[in-house]
C-alpha cells in the first residue's frame, strides 16, 4: 500500500492518456525528422556550414560573401515556410497543460471520484504528491525531448536566417526553456482545476493564463533579465556595419546626432567616404544627419543565450512550484 | 456506552450561509442510524466532516475519540459511500477491488469478491456500463472490504428504483448485523430507512431537530386529538411539536414527560413517519420569510 499503490492507481487511470501522448509524439517525430534530415542535407549541399564559419570572420572577400548570400537565400526560399511549423510547435507545452494538468484534479471533482479515492486509507496530500510527481516527471521527460529535438530541428533555419537563437520564436522553442514552460503549464492546469473544479473552465483558464503570461514575460520582461549593452559606430567613414551576423538580440536601434539626441529611430545609416545622397547633397543630410552623428544599438549579446535560457526556465519552474504548493493547499479544502 | 461519533456545536459555513449549525449529537456503537432531512439540510456536510473530507468551521466532531480531518488513522476505520456512489467508470469491479487493496492497510478482498459474486456483478466489465443498482452494490462492497467499524452512506439509494433499493438495504443489513458495525445512512426519504434503522437523527435547515433511538422517540411522543385548544398547558405534555386546528378540533403532536390523563384528549401512539414530518414542518422558515419580504 501507500506509494506503490498510488503509482499503480495513477498508471491505471492515465495509461490510455499516456498511450495517446506517446502516439502523438511518435507521429510528430515521424513527420519532423525526415523534414529535418532533408533540411540539413540541403544546408550542407549549398555549402552553408562553411559560409556560417566565414561570415563570422571580418576579412571576408566580396565574392565569397555574394556566393554565401545567394546560398542562404536559396535555402530560405525553400524552407522558410517551416518557420510557420515552428510557431505551431510553440503551443505544445500548453497542450500538455490543458490535457494533463487541468483534468488531474478537476476531473476527479467533476465526477465525484475524489470522495472515493480520498476516503481510502491514504491522505490526500500523499495522493496529490504522487500524482503531481508522476505527471510532472512525464512532462519533464517530454519537455527535455522536445527541447533537445527542437534545438536540432530548428538550427539550420536559424543559421540561414542569421538572427541568432534569441529570436522571439526560436528562443522559446529550444534549449531548456520548454522545460520551464511545460512544467508551468501542467502546474497551472492542476491549480486551475483546484479552483474551478470543472474540466472546461480549468482548461480555459489554463489556456488564457499560459498564453498571457508567456507573452507578457517574453515581450515585457525578458529583454531586461540583464542590463543590455550599447554599441555605437560612426555614420561617416565606415563601410561595414560591425558583425552583422553575430546573433545578438537587438532591442532598439537608431541614429543619434553629435549631442546624443535620437534623430532617426529604428534605423541605421552608413556613409562610405565621399558618398552623397540621391539629390546630390551630403550623405544623410536629408534625414537630418550631420557631422558627428553615430549609429546606436541596444542589445543583449548572443553569448548570453544560455544564461537567458536559464533565467527564463528558472522563473517558470519557480512559478510551477508555487502553483503546485497552492494546489495542495486548495486540495485540503475540497470535499 | 461507547460513542462512535460525537459532535459538539459543530458548524460548517459556505460563504455567509451555514450548511450546518450548532449540531450536537452522539451516535452510540452498534446502532443503525438514519440521518433524515430534506435536500440541503446539511446531511452531506455532516457526513463529510465525519469522514474527514471537510474541516469544521465551528465546534468539533470526533470519531472514535479523534478528530477525523486529514487523519488516516480514523479513515482506516470508516467505510464511506458518497452520494451518487462515485466510481472510476472505466475501471472494472475487479480493478476497483485491487485498487482498494493497494490504498488500504486493512483490506478484505475476499469479502468484496464474494459479495460481488453473490450479487451477480460482472467482474470484467467497466463499472460505468453497470446499472445504477449494481454500481451502488460495488461501492458498498468496496466500503465493506475495509472492514470498517463505522459505515457512512450518503443517500446510497436515492438514485435506485424501489426494487434495487430494497435489495441494497437488505444486503447492507445482512452484512453489518454480525460484525456490530455502526452505520449512519442519510436519506431524504424516510420510507427507505424505517425498516432498517434503530436510531434517528433529523436535520432540517442546517440544525439538528431530533436525535435518539427510534423506540425512545416513538414512546416519548403522542398525538392528541380533542376540542379546539387555546394553548393552555396539558398534564403530561412537555412540548407541542406541531399543532393543526380545524374550527372545532385540534390535533397536536406532543413530546410527553408523563402519562397524558386529560380525558378531553384522545391519545394516540405516533408512527416514526408522523414524528419526522412533524419535526421537519417545525423547521425554521423565518429566514426564508425575511428573504421574501413577507411576514411569517
Amino acid at each position: 500500500m501507500g506509494g506503490v499503490g498510488m503509482i499503480w492507481l495513477a498508471w491505471r487511470q492515465h495509461r490510455k492518456q499516456a498511450l495517446f501522448t506517446l502516439v502523438g509524439f511518435a507521429v510528430l517525430a515521424a513527420l519532423m525528422i525526415p523534414i529535418a534530415l532533408s533540411m540539413r542535407h540541403t544546408f550542407a549541399e549549398l555549402g552553408l556550414p562553411d559560409c556560417v564559419r566565414q561570415m563570422a570572420q571580418a576579412d571576408l572577400s566580396p565574392a565569397t560573401r555574394d556566393t554565401c548570400e545567394a546560398g542562404f537565400h536559396r535555402f530560405t526560399n525553400r524552407y522558410g515556410s517551416l518557420n510557420l511549423v515552428a510557431v505551431l510547435l510553440l503551443i505544445l507545452p500548453m497542450l500538455v497543460g490543458l490535457f494533463w494538468g487541468a483534468p488531474l484534479v478537476a476531473r476527479e471533482v467533476e465526477q465525484g471520484t475524489h470522495r472515493l479515492v480520498w476516503t481510502q486509507g491514504i491522505s490526500r496530500t500523499h495522493w496529490a504528491l504522487v500524482k503531481f510527481g508522476l505527471v510532472g516527471a512525464a512532462a519533464l521527460t517530454a519537455a527535455i525531448g522536445y527541447g533537445l529535438g527542437m534545438s536540432w530541428w530548428v538550427d539550420p533555419l536559424t543559421q540561414a536566417a542569421r538572427q541568432g537563437r534569441f529570436g522571439v520564436i526560436v528562443f522559446d522553442l529550444q534549449g531548456v526553456a520548454p522545460i520551464g514552460y511545460t512544467l508551468f503549464a501542467v502546474a497551472l492546469g492542476i491549480f486551475a482545476g483546484t479552483i474551478w473544479r470543472r474540466m472546461l473552465p480549468a482548461m480555459a483558464v489554463t489556456l488564457v493564463g499560459f498564453a498571457g503570461l508567456r507573452a507578457a514575460l517574453a515581450i515585457l520582461v525578458r529583454p531586461h533579465y540583464l542590463p543590455a549593452h550599447t554599441l555605437t559606430f560612426p555614420v561617416y567613414g565606415s563601410t561595414d556595419e560591425p558583425s552583422m551576423s553575430r546573433g545578438d538580440w537587438v532591442l532598439s536601434s537608431g541614429v543619434r546626432d553629435a549631442a546624443g539626441k535620437m534623430v532617426l529611430p529604428d534605423g541605421g545609416v552608413m556613409c562610405p567616404p565621399g558618398a552623397s545622397n540621391p539629390h546630390g547633397g551630403a550623405c544623410g543630410a536629408d534625414l537630418g544627419i550631420g557631422p558627428g552623428a553615430y549609429n546606436w544599438q541596444l542589445y543583449q549579446p548572443a553569448g548570453r543565450f544560455w544564461l537567458f535560457q536559464g533565467i527564463e526556465t528558472g522563473i517558470f519552474v519557480a512559478l510551477a512550484a508555487l502553483l503546485l504548493y497552492l494546489a495542495i493547499r486548495r486540495i485540503r479544502r475540497i470535499a | 456506552m461507547d460513542m462512535v461519533l460525537e459532535t459538539d456545536q459543530l458548524g460548517k459555513r459556505y460563504g455567509r450561509n451555514w450548511a450546518l449549525r450548532d449540531c450536537s449529537l452522539h451516535l452510540p456503537a452498534g446502532r443503525i442510524a438514519a440521518l433524515v432531512g430534506p435536500n440541503g439540510a446539511g446531511k452531506s456536510t455532516l457526513l463529510h466532516m465525519a469522514v474527514g473530507l471537510l474541516r469544521p468551521d465551528a465546534g468539533a466532531v470526533r470519531v472514535f475519540d479523534e478528530s477525523p480531518y486529514n487523519n488516516t488513522k480514523v479513515l482506516a476505520e470508516i467505510g464511506f459511500v458518497a452520494q451518487d456512489t462515485p466510481l472510476y467508470r472505466d475501471f472494472t469491479a475487479t480493478e476497483l477491488v485491487t485498487m482498494g487493496g493497494k490504498l488500504n492497510r486493512r483490506w478484505d478482498a475476499a469479502l468484496a469478491r464474494t459479495r460481488l459474486a453473490d450479487l451477480g456483478i460482472p467482474p470484467n466489465k467497466p463499472v460505468g456500463k453497470l446499472s445504477g443498482g449494481q454500481r451502488a452494490q460495488v461501492a458498498l462492497a468496496l466500503a465493506l472490504a475495509k472492514r470498517p467499524r463505522l459505515l457512512l452512506l450518503d443517500e446510497p439509494v436515492a438514485s435506485l428504483d424501489p426494487l434495487a433499493r430494497r435489495e441494497f438495504l437488505q444486503s447492507l443489513m445482512g452484512s453489518v448485523a454480525d460484525d456490530g458495525t455502526t452505520v449512519l445512512l442519510s436519506s431524504h426519504l424516510l420510507a427507505d430507512l424505517e425498516r432498517v434503522c434503530d436510531y434517528l437523527i433529523v436535520l432540517h435547515a442546517a440544525r439538528v431537530q431530533l436525535v435518539g433511538t427510534v423506540d425512545d422517540l416513538v414512546a416519548g411522543h403522542r398525538q392528541l386529538v380533542g376540542p379546539r385548544n387555546g394553548g393552555g398547558p396539558i398534564g403530561g405534555v412537555a412540548a407541542v411539536v406541531r399543532a393543526s386546528h380545524t374550527d372545532r378540533q385540534s390535533t397536536l403532536l406532543v413530546r410527553t414527560d408523563g402519562p397524558v390523563d386529560d380525558s378531553s384528549w384522545t391519545v394516540r401512539e405516533v408512527t416514526l413517519e408522523d414524528l419526522i414530518l412533524a419535526y421537519l414542518a417545525e423547521g425554521d422558515t423565518e429566514a426564508s420569510h425575511a428573504e421574501w419580504g413577507v411576514s411569517a
